[in-house]
């Protein structure tokens, strides 16, 4: 356990490689989905090309989506997205940096299917068996003695080898191989371009907007962190609250008690015991709360945090007043940054 | 659990054993991808050639770009060399070492391929089947031109009915098969004895000067990661000031308004001590802007490596000031706490 623990924290130290490694998969799985999945072309005139776009299509929008979905950069995108500006304004930069990002990653898996179907060829060769030239490759001279319906039922049978008939006409080998010929020929074009844009858009952009670049990478990584963060300090805020509120309820019914059974010393004893504990207890618990004791407060700070997410500006701790700086004007930021360099 | 540890550490702390692992693992998806590539040769006049030396050249260029891709130092360098001077020059032996290191190492699963598929012949014979000169084999004098051209361009399809079970088919195919492998075991020796020779002779070369590229560019490599990290540790550290400020503010909020219940807020994550490494780090970047000016003067203004002359080289990129200055004036700042 404590070496997947470890395994986890080193991919999830650095998010980025995470993402990564889930490209990764995704990519692999796509490759497999494909090996296993069982292509049966139609054989039919108007049908073969309809079931070969479907084929060479549909998958990569479904893994595009799919990328997306797991992605889940995707709902803090949205987020970011649709808040009311509030107190902190919109950066157009980061919502932009995390859509290429996400898009880019995205892109994989689909980029896959499309470069391992055009390799295999199976699929241009449904798509267009009707296409090919018959006059240069076969026996051109039989070809106008058909017309054109009947070629093209005759050579929607090429992909498929047991009720092919036209080998009088074109032999099926050399159509075969014609077709996978200019699909692999197709598969490798798209697989070099596609690694050509990726090569020149990852090289060329820290010659133009580095320092944007960093700008949006610090502070889409911050709306992440911060979000993360809000959830868990409303969760302990929130087991502060119950656990509060519980002990109020037993000490309010501990106290009818008392009240109602005049016990006397019996009772008491045992719960002025038991008050310092408690009251320790509770204390620790009520500084959890950070002073938000009811549910409309409570429900007034989500609301809160939905519509005006507070600035991003920290400097409300007073500066020590070691040299005559009265408060107020532009706060000295260079005063503490032997303290921070140090740190580095 | 410290084998696993000290593994991962070992590949985190030296950016060259991690692009030598990257290398390696690109190399076997070439094998991979090579074996479990359908090859199937057109046998047609024109197509032949092109088929066949389009395998053997197409794949490997895409293959060297996603080397390049790949490997972060490609990155690194061009950041590198595209950086404005600021306070610390550029050396552009630096960047011709870390150039030249990226390139070896993408160009190793290019090369797998290319010698995969000399050895392997099937790229050859199909490219150059149909230029075989037809006098070199016997079995063709008695056929007319367009025969023995028709017959040569289906030499690569073993099962073609034209050619099946023919002894000229044999012939031109093992010659053919024959060259390629003498050609791809040419070129791997070539490779070991260059790559020997570089490796040995090297030292007698500007040692020094390849010892110090050497330590630069992988503190360069480092550095950058390094900084990434301590950007990503100041962002939680913010983010968590952050909310635990607005859970105060709407704290103080309800006071103002005068709906607390409770006499005597409880205070803020007091005290120095737990909290007090995080408040100094925090101290000197807390706002959006002063993150913003942070990360342009690391862009514009890197600073100087020298750690002992000048105490505070970032006190220059977070003034208001300008960012350059004589030493003495930075110094005298810094006496000001």
């Amino acid at each position: 356990m404590d070496k997947f623990r470890m395994i986890f924290q080193f991919l999830q130290s650095n998010q980025e490689s995470f993402m990564n490694g889930i490209c990764g998969i995704m990519a692999l799985a796509s490759a497999q989905v494909y090996s296993a999945f069982d292509f049966n072309c139609p054989c039919l005139p108007g049908y073969n090309t309809a079931y070969s776009a479907g084929i060479l299509l549909a998958p990569p929008l479904v893994l595009f989506l799919l990328g997306l979905v797991m992605n889940n950069n995707v709902s803090v995108l949205a987020e970011e997205w649709k808040r009311p500006p509030g107190r902190r304004a919109k950066d157009p930069a980061v919502l932009r940096y995390m859509f290429c990002s996400m898009t880019q990653r995205a892109l994989i898996a689909p980029v896959v299917w499309v470069a391992v179907t055009l390799l295999d060829g199976k699929c241009f060769l449904c798509a267009f068996c009707t296409a090919v030239p018959v006059t240069v490759l076969g026996n051109g001279s039989l070809a106008p003695g058909l017309s054109r319906p009947e070629l093209a039922r005759l050579l929607a049978r090429v992909p498929c080898p047991d009720i092919y008939d036209g080998d009088w006409l074109l032999a099926r080998d050399v159509a075969v191989r014609y077709l996978r010929c200019v699909s692999q020929a197709l598969g490798w074009s798209f697989v070099l371009l596609t690694t050509l844009l990726a090569f020149v858009v990852r090289s060329v952009r820290p010659c133009f907007t580095q320092a944007a670049f960093l700008k949006s990478k610090y502070w889409s990584h911050y709306i992440d962190i911060e979000r993360k963060l809000f959830d868990e300090t409303c969760t302990e805020h929130a087991k502060a609250f119950a656990k509060v509120c519980i002990q109020q309820f037993f000490e309010a019914m501990n106290h009818d008690l008392e009240l109602g059974h005049a016990h006397g010393a019996l009772a008491t004893a045992p719960a002025a015991s038991a008050a310092p504990v408690a009251t320790d207890g509770a204390e620790e618990e009520r500084e959890k709360l950070h002073g938000i004791t009811d549910q409309g407060t409570m429900n007034r700070l989500l609301m809160s945090w939905h519509k005006c997410k507070p600035p991003l500006r920290l400097g409300q701790e007073e500066p020590p007043m070691g040299n005559g700086w009265v408060g107020g004007g532009p706060r000295a930021p260079h005063k503490e940054v032997a303290t921070y360099f140090s740190r580095v | 659990m410290e084998k696993f540890r000290m593994f991962f550490q070992h590949f985190q702390s030296s950016s060259e054993s991690v692009m030598n692992g990257i290398c390696l693992l690109l190399a076997a998806v070439t094998v991979k991808l090579y074996s479990s590539f359908d090859f199937s040769c057109p046998c047609l006049a024109r197509y032949n050639a092109l088929y066949g030396l389009g395998l053997l050249l197409i794949p490997p260029l895409g293959l060297f770009l996603c080397g390049l891709l790949a490997n972060r130092q490609s990155v690194v360098m061009v950041e590198e060399w595209c950086r404005p001077a600021g306070q610390r020059r550029k050396d552009p032996g630096i960047i011709r070492y870390m150039c030249s290191s990226v390139l070896q190492r993408a160009l190793a699963a290019p090369l797998i391929w290319i010698l995969l598929a000399l050895l392997d012949g099937k790229c050859f014979v199909c490219a150059f089947s149909s230029s075989m000169d037809p006098e070199k084999f016997l079995d063709f004098a008695n056929m007319t031109p367009s025969q023995v051209q028709l017959f040569l361009a289906k030499v690569p399809c073993k099962e073609d009915e034209l050619v099946r079970d023919s002894p000229a088919r044999k012939a031109v195919s093992r010659y053919l098969r024959c060259l390629s492998q003498a050609i791809g075991w040419s070129i791997t020796l070539l490779l070991i004895v260059v790559a020997f020779l570089a490796r040995c002779l090297r030292p007698c070369f500007d040692q020094t000067v390849f010892l110090q590229r050497r330590y630069w560019s992988n503190y360069v490599d480092l550095e950058q990661k390094l900084f990434d990290e301590t950007c990503c540790e100041h962002a939680r550290d913010f983010a968590h000031r952050c909310v635990l400020h607005f859970f105060a503010s709407m704290q103080s909020e309800m006071r103002a308004r005068g709906l607390r219940r409770d006499p005597e807020p409880p205070e803020m994550p007091n005290g120095l001590d737990g909290d007090g490494s995080r408040k100094a780090h925090l101290r000197a970047v807390s706002s959006r802007e002063q993150v913003d000016r942070l990360l342009s003067t690391w862009y514009s203004s890197k600073p100087p490596l020298d750690l002992v002359a000048s105490p505070g080289p970032w006190a220059c990129g977070l003034n208001h000031r300008a960012p350059t200055g004589a030493p003495g004036t930075r110094l005298s700042q810094h006496t000001d706490l």
